[in-house]
């Protein structure tokens, strides 16, 4: 009996060692990666295909969310039924004007198999008759820090009052357009976003969710922002004869490698010029006499 | 990207379909261009003064709207296609009065030896521009949109 008194305190000690372990630093992640869905397979790098791309404008262009690795995640799990399309409408309404695309098809996830390759990628570019598909990788981190006061966690209302948890979401977004008929890398363009907020023990869950939904919306708009500055690059680069494998044919036929993508001017000659100051010369001399 | 340029981007922002007409890609560019508006700008007679004006301001988005198709993401810039128009203009209106005839001939004879020589032997048979080529439809349409304004009756000025 006398050693039971001496065993509460260590017991308790233990308890409370044991709960605030509980609350510990946690990290969430979620990555869908394009290499794992391209070359599944492959160890090595591919080889670039010889033939190089050649695009005809103005091009139907696709985008789709990249599957992870495997079945356990993919991006539809971070949102409510029906809200990866208004996500990919983000990247859809910065295009809608452009004069060199024709169409923008929004592809749902699900129909891109985990490790599906260019051959998944084809059928769903032939099923929609697109020319060129932009695929989405997501890598999506969360982290959740206690506070010095998330102690009071062990009150149980502290648990449901106090915002003891500092979470942060870093969001990751990367866009990879390929020429659906050569398999050839176009370009890429990154987007991202963190955000940052409290929550107390019980609200954790909810508020990572909402801000893992929130991040994905911010990356994409800055995806939408970078992926038009990344085309006019690209654009240059064809221009330029920089990109050997890629060739873009406008609506007149006009290679864009050869007319090394000038621009156009409405233009007098300065013979022609000189030949109107003639005229004018001769006009004025004819008016007075 | 320019902000006057003309582009596909003046159906959102409509004041490129008349700037289009004032940016150039160059001082040497803008100069020529504007040797070959001032010209028929100082033949035009007093009585075709409003019209050349009012061709000014209405043929210009006239022409940027049909110039839109041809330039696919391109810019354009310069105002050759409203030179033309006006030579067009002036040069049937004066070759309609007697003892202008000569000059307005000459100018119409002049143009189309323009648009013929550019039709033939392609854009840049006298210019090799940097950076840019010219775009003889810029020329073609603004010299039929300068005879569609020379042929309509104008409202005289009543004298009392």
């Amino acid at each position: 009996m006398p050693r039971l008194p001496r065993l509460v305190p260590l017991a308790a000690a233990l308890t409370l060692l044991a709960a605030l372990g509980c609350n510990r630093p946690e990290t969430h992640t979620r990555r869908s990666s394009l290499m794992d869905y391209l070359y599944p397979k492959q160890k090595a790098a591919p080889n670039p295909n010889p033939a190089g791309a050649r695009l005809k404008l103005p091009l139907k262009l696709g985008i789709a969310f990249v599957p992870g690795a495997s079945n356990t995640w993919r991006v539809q799990s971070l949102l409510a039924p029906g809200q990866e399309k208004p996500l990919l409408d983000v990247v859809k309404q910065s295009f809608k004007d452009k004069p060199w695309v024709s169409e923008i098809k929004l592809v749902p996830s699900t129909y891109l198999r985990p490790g599906g390759g260019f051959e998944n990628m084809d059928q769903v570019a032939r099923m929609y008759g697109m020319d060129v598909m932009a695929l989405v990788s997501v890598d999506q981190i969360q982290y959740t820090d206690p506070r010095w006061y998330s102690f009071t966690y062990l009150s149980i209302v502290g648990a449901y009052v106090l915002p003891g948890d500092a979470n942060d979401t870093r969001t990751l977004i990367d866009a990879a357009a390929y020429d659906v008929a050569s398999h050839t890398f176009l370009l890429r363009a990154p987007g991202q976003s963190q955000v940052k907020g409290s929550s107390t023990w019980a609200h954790r869950e909810v508020q990572l969710r909402e801000h893992a939904q929130k991040g994905l919306q911010l990356a994409m708009t800055d995806l939408a922002k970078n992926l038009d500055a990344e085309v006019a690059s690209f654009k240059a680069e064809v221009a330029g004869g920089d990109r050997k494998d890629v060739d873009v044919v406008d609506r007149q036929g006009v290679s864009l490698r050869q007319s090394g993508g000038r621009n156009f001017g409405g233009s007098f000659g300065w013979l022609e010029a000189l030949g109107s100051v003639l005229l004018l010369g001769a006009a004025l001399r004819l008016r007075r006499a | 990207m320019d902000p006057l340029a003309l582009t596909s981007d003046a159906l959102r922002e409509p004041w490129r379909l008349w700037t289009g007409h004032l940016a150039h890609f160059s001082w040497e560019h803008c100069l020529a261009n504007l040797v070959a508006l001032a010209t028929p700008l100082l033949l035009a007679g007093r009585h075709d003064r409003r019209r050349v004006a009012f061709a000014l301001l209405v043929g210009a988005p006239l022409l940027s709207l049909l110039l839109l198709p041809s330039l696919g993401g391109a810019d354009y810039r310069g105002a050759s296609g409203l030179a033309c128009g006006l030579w067009a203009l002036v040069g049937l209106r004066l070759a309609g009065r007697g003892e202008s005839a000569p000059v307005g001939l000459l100018m119409l004879g002049g143009l189309g030896l323009k648009l013929g020589l550019e039709a033939a032997f392609g854009s840049s048979f006298l210019l090799h521009p940097e950076g840019w080529r010219t775009l003889p439809a810029a020329h073609l349409w603004g010299s039929l949109l300068g005879l569609v304004f020379a042929l309509p009756p104008w409202p005289r000025h009543r004298t009392t």
